[in-house]
Parts: structure tokens; sequence; C-alpha cells
């Protein structure tokens, strides 16, 4: 974590005083900025998260809970945070493993090493929603790449189908943030105490061993790293899905940011919508200063 | 980073095998395995760039060939044909990533050393933007709507420019700080002796010492503002109207034209993917340290 502000003699009250006045110049515009797009946002957002406001009418009439009770009422928002629930669990146990996998791959020197490394990132890059658009192309009936290539191999499989639709985007998850886990662990794993590795081997370890004794425990505060910020995206997740299914067919791939969505902007239901966006906040409160406590005690070890 | 850099050259095999040539020989290994999974996680951007290549008739009879005669219509279509606005788009996407670049070096350089050096209100200011960052953005997606309606920055640039801003200052205060940090305060004192002022001391030495962290966090925004979408979606209809929206309109709006719609998103994905190749050196460092140190 960044500095710790050393102590030093007390100068004069006239400097004191123009440190102050420096500090309150220097941070008028973060102070304005946040007043109005971060204090103000959140502060009005949970009042409506209280009133019956509408996309047509936003008359805001104070309605008590009535929000929270039709949005519990209604099957969709329990649908949708079990399914970014579950999905979110799924594509990042996967995404841990292989970014892990890869990390260990990329962690010596062969023919080619930086090239791959680059190409290796590129999905990080890409616009999810761009990413949507490409894999429509990728997976269209008619003139996709995939369902081609699994005519020609005799599979005719409705990609899009319910039964494959879920599978389809966690694969596609999968190939887009990989990528980024490994990014992570990587790095994580160029700081690695080359000694200790030395010690296991001489110790007679084989790799197997000395992965799961030595370089998991090591990395356990950079793994942890990966899989909360992996995790808290995963729950996010929005582009992608909305630009491939819109959350459908049905409602059955619509996660929480799309449920939101769609209750604000096409049920034009704002309360309701507002409701929903806080009770999401609450249940992630909670985990908000354990993420960062552990994150930045991965810093304080990648800096020793 | 440097670590890093260092170690894509100079890097210590786990278990060095006996002789020369069995390891030379695992070492072919790993490149040909490296290269089926860069192939693999890039095969959606591949396909667009052969789809856009094709021409109409080529497209849909051979969905897995490489383009036989390759054209650039559908590119001059993108650009130049009537009834697309993709230039726009474009245009839209590279104003509002620059200006909010712009705006959050501008909010969080000064501010950052207020918080860091100055001791302006406290280290919670760091820990909170860490922890605004993790918050959900779809949480403010309703009331970023009603005020955006409220004044009058629905539907313009500097409106998207404002909510790439907030999306984007937690990491920059973070990055900045953490970068702050690590510079000698002796430097500055000895400025300070010397009679320089504190703002004088920030833009001439504090500034230049900062500039590599500045490259990386101008970077990764522009990288973000250029890839949002839902701020996009919700926060403009048609005059700020970037390309990601722009681009996935292609699909639903103008009928299946799907060369068109590849080389719009080629051409849409070039700035940060051609951004990230150049400046990959401060890419890594900002994504690991903003994400590993927090």
């Amino acid at each position: 974590m960044p500095s710790t502000v050393v102590e030093r003699p007390r100068s004069t009250a006239t400097e004191r005083r123009k440190r102050t006045t420096a500090a309150l110049i220097l941070s008028l515009p973060l102070i304005l900025f946040a007043a109005v797009f971060v204090i103000y946002p959140l502060a009005s957002g949970a009042l409506t998260a209280f009133q019956s406001s509408t996309l047509l009418d936003q008359s805001n009439e104070p309605n008590g809970i009535d929000n929270f009770i039709s949005l519990f009422r209604s099957d969709g928002f329990a649908k949708a945070a079990g399914f970014t629930v579950g999905f979110s669990a799924v594509v990042v146990v996967i995404e841990m493993v292989l970014g892990f996998a890869l990390a260990l791959l990329m962690n010596r020197a062969f023919p080619g090493k930086k090239l791959f490394f680059t190409l290796l990132l590129l999905p990080i890059m890409v616009a999810p929603a761009l990413l949507g658009v490409m894999f429509r192309l990728l997976l269209n009936g008619d003139i996709g790449a995939l369902p081609a290539l699994l005519d020609s191999v005799g599979l005719s499989v409705s990609l899009f189908s319910p039964d494959s639709v879920i599978p389809l985007l966690v694969v596609l998850d999968v190939l887009q943030w990989t990528p980024f886990t490994f990014l992570i662990i990587y790095a994580g794993l160029q700081s690695f105490p080359k000694e200790l590795l030395e010690a296991s081997a001489m110790d007679g370890a084989g790799y197997v061993r000395s992965l799961t004794s030595v370089i998991v425990p090591v990395l356990k505060p950079v793994l942890f790293a990966a899989f909360f910020l992996r995790a808290i995206d995963a729950i996010r997740t929005f582009d992608v899905i909305y630009v491939l299914t819109a959350g459908g067919p049905g409602t059955s791939t619509t996660t929480l940011s799309i449920y939101i969505y769609k209750t604000a902007f096409e049920s034009g239901d704002f309360g309701k919508a507002a409701a929903a966006a806080l009770v999401v906040l609450v249940c992630l409160i909670p985990f908000v200063p354990f993420i960062v406590r552990r994150i930045s005690s991965t810093g304080m070890e990648a800096k020793k | 980073m440097t670590a890093l850099a260092q170690n894509t050259t100079k890097t210590t095999a786990t278990v060095s095998p006996p002789t020369k040539a069995p390891r030379r020989r695992r070492a072919w290994l790993f490149t040909i395995a490296a290269g089926i999974i860069a192939l693999v996680v890039n095969v959606p951007l591949l396909n667009a760039v052969l789809v856009s290549f094709k021409p109409d008739g080529e497209i849909a009879k051979n969905p897995i060939s490489l383009p036989t005669s390759p054209t650039l219509d559908h590119y001059a279509n993108v650009l130049y044909a009537s009834g697309y606005d993709f230039p726009r788009f474009f245009a839209n996407s590279a104003m509002i990533a620059v200006g909010t670049v712009l705006l959050v070096l501008i909010i969080a350089i000064p501010a950052t050393y207020a918080i860091v050096r100055l001791n302006f209100g406290g280290r919670w200011i760091i820990s909170s933007a860490s922890g605004l960052r993790l918050l959900p953005a779809i949480f403010f997606v309703v009331p970023f709507f009603i005020l955006f309606s409220t004044l009058g920055l629905a539907d313009t640039i500097p409106g998207l420019i404002a909510a790439n801003t907030f999306l984007n200052l937690p990491l920059a205060i973070i990055l900045l700080s953490s970068a702050l940090g690590d510079i000698p305060q002796e430097i500055e004192e000895a400025a300070a002796v010397d009679g320089a002022s504190i703002y004088r001391t920030l833009g001439s030495i504090v500034l230049p010492l900062l500039a590599p962290t500045m490259v990386a966090v101008s970077v990764l925004v522009f990288i973000f503002s250029w890839n949002d979408y839902l701020f996009a979606l919700v926060l403009s209809t048609s005059d700020a109207t970037p390309v990601t929206l722009g681009a996935a309109n292609f699909i639903t709006s103008t009928g299946i034209r799907w060369g068109d719609i590849s080389a719009a998103s080629v051409l849409s994905t070039l700035p940060p993917l051609l951004f990230a190749v150049f400046a990959q050196r401060y890419l890594v460092s900002g994504l690991s340290s903003g994400a590993v140190k927090g």
C-alpha cells in the first residue's frame, strides 16, 4: 500500500495553514466531482428504492418498502440472482484453474514466448460488447465457422437453444477472462522466491509435490486476489451476455445486471430497479473491506 | 514489471533435465502449447478479421476457409457508404476516451498528492476508492440516468466523459497513490527548502517522477472507457453513441450484412488493441499492480 506519512517536526502555524490551503485547492476538483457524480447518485439511488418512480412518471412518491415487496414477490429477481451466483462460481473456478496452469506453462523460457504472451492478453483488451458481436459472427447458424465445423463432423447443435446456451456462455467467458487470471498469477510467479523451489528440489520433492506444498501456499495471496477480482467482475457480467442473448431464451441467462437494466429501461420501473440494485449492493458491501484488505496485503507481500 | 520483462528472456526452468538436446525439444513443445492456447482464445477476433476480408458471396459459402479473393469492400462500406454512422461513432469513442483520460488525470493527480503527501482527508479516501471500484456499476445506472437528464448531460460527449471518469477515477487514485508512496519524500523536501512552493514542487519534481504511472493510468483508462458499454447504452441515444454500442447495433438494425459488421467490429477493436500492444510494458504493470497491489 501507499506511503506512510512520515511524522516530521511540526512547522510553524503559517506553514501548516499554507499546506492545508494547498491540499484543499488541489483536492477541489475531486471533491466537486465526487459530490456530483458519486455521493449524490448514491444517495438518490438509495432514495429511489423507497419511492414509486418510473421512466414516464418521476413524481417520486415515497412508497415505503413496496418496491422490495414486489421485487421479492416476482421470481425474476431470485432467478437472476441464482443464475448470476451459479454462473460466476462456475466460470471463476474454471478460469482460476486454467489461468494457474497457463501461468505455470508460461513461467519458463521458450522460443516465441514474448509474442505469445502478447497474443494471450489480447482478449482482455477487446470490449466485451464487441467480443459479443464477434461471437455472433462465429456462432451464427448460417455463416458461423463453429456451426459449420460441427456440421462437417456430423454434429448439428443448436448453440443458442435453452439446453446449450448456458454452457456456451460459460465457455465464452472462460475464453475471454482466463487471460486475466493468467496475468495476475503470472505476475505473482515472477516475484516468486526461486530459492524456495531449489530448496524443495534439493529435498527431493517432485514437480507435483513442490507445486502443492511450495508454490500454492506461497502464492495464496495472489490467488486470492485473482479469485476475488474475477468473482466481482463475473457477478456484474452484462455486456457479452446482453449482446448475445439479451438474457434469453426466456430469462434463462438474465444476470442481476441485465435484470436491473431491464427492470429500469424495459419495464420502466425505476423504483424496483433501484431497490434491486440496493439489495445487490447491501449483499456485496460486507465483502468489500475484506477484499480490500486481502488485496492490499498482497501488495505488502509483493513489495517485500 | 521490470521483473516480468527480464524474465521473458531469462527464466529459470523449475526442473532442468540433464542433457541439452531433449531440453531444447521440450522448449519447442512449450512453444507449440502456448501457440495453440493463444490461437484458441483469439478465435473470435481472428474469425472476425477473416470474415471482414471475404466478399459477400464467400461468407456464407465457406464459413471456415481463409478468404480466397480478399476484398477491402467491407471496410470501404463501413467508412464511406452513406447510411452508416460508423465514422461518427468512432470519433465519439475517441473523444470520450481521450476526454476521460484527461479529466481523470486532472482530477486524480493533484488530489492524490494532497491525500498522500499533504495528509488531506486521511487514508480512508484511498480505501473507499478501492471499495468503490469493487461495486457493480449497475447500481449507479438509474441514478445516473435521472441525474444526467436533469443536468442536460444525457446523450452528450461530456456526459459520457463524466460517467467514464466516475468509473475510472478509483483505479487512477489507487495506482497514483501507490506510485507516489514509492517516491522518496526527501526530494520534495529539498525543493521546499530551496523555496519551491507546493505547486511548483508538484509540477516540476513530482510530475516527472510520476510519468510512468501516468502512462499506465492513461493506457488503462483509455481502454476501459473505449470499451464501456453499459453506461453508453443507458446514457446515449444517438448523438453520443460510441462504437461499442454502434457496432452492436449494426447487427440488429441494418439487416444482416455480416461482412460490414465484421469490418466494423475489427475497426472498433483496433485502437485499444494497438494501444495495448505498444504500451504493453505499462499496461501489464498497471493491470497487475492495480489488481494485485490494490
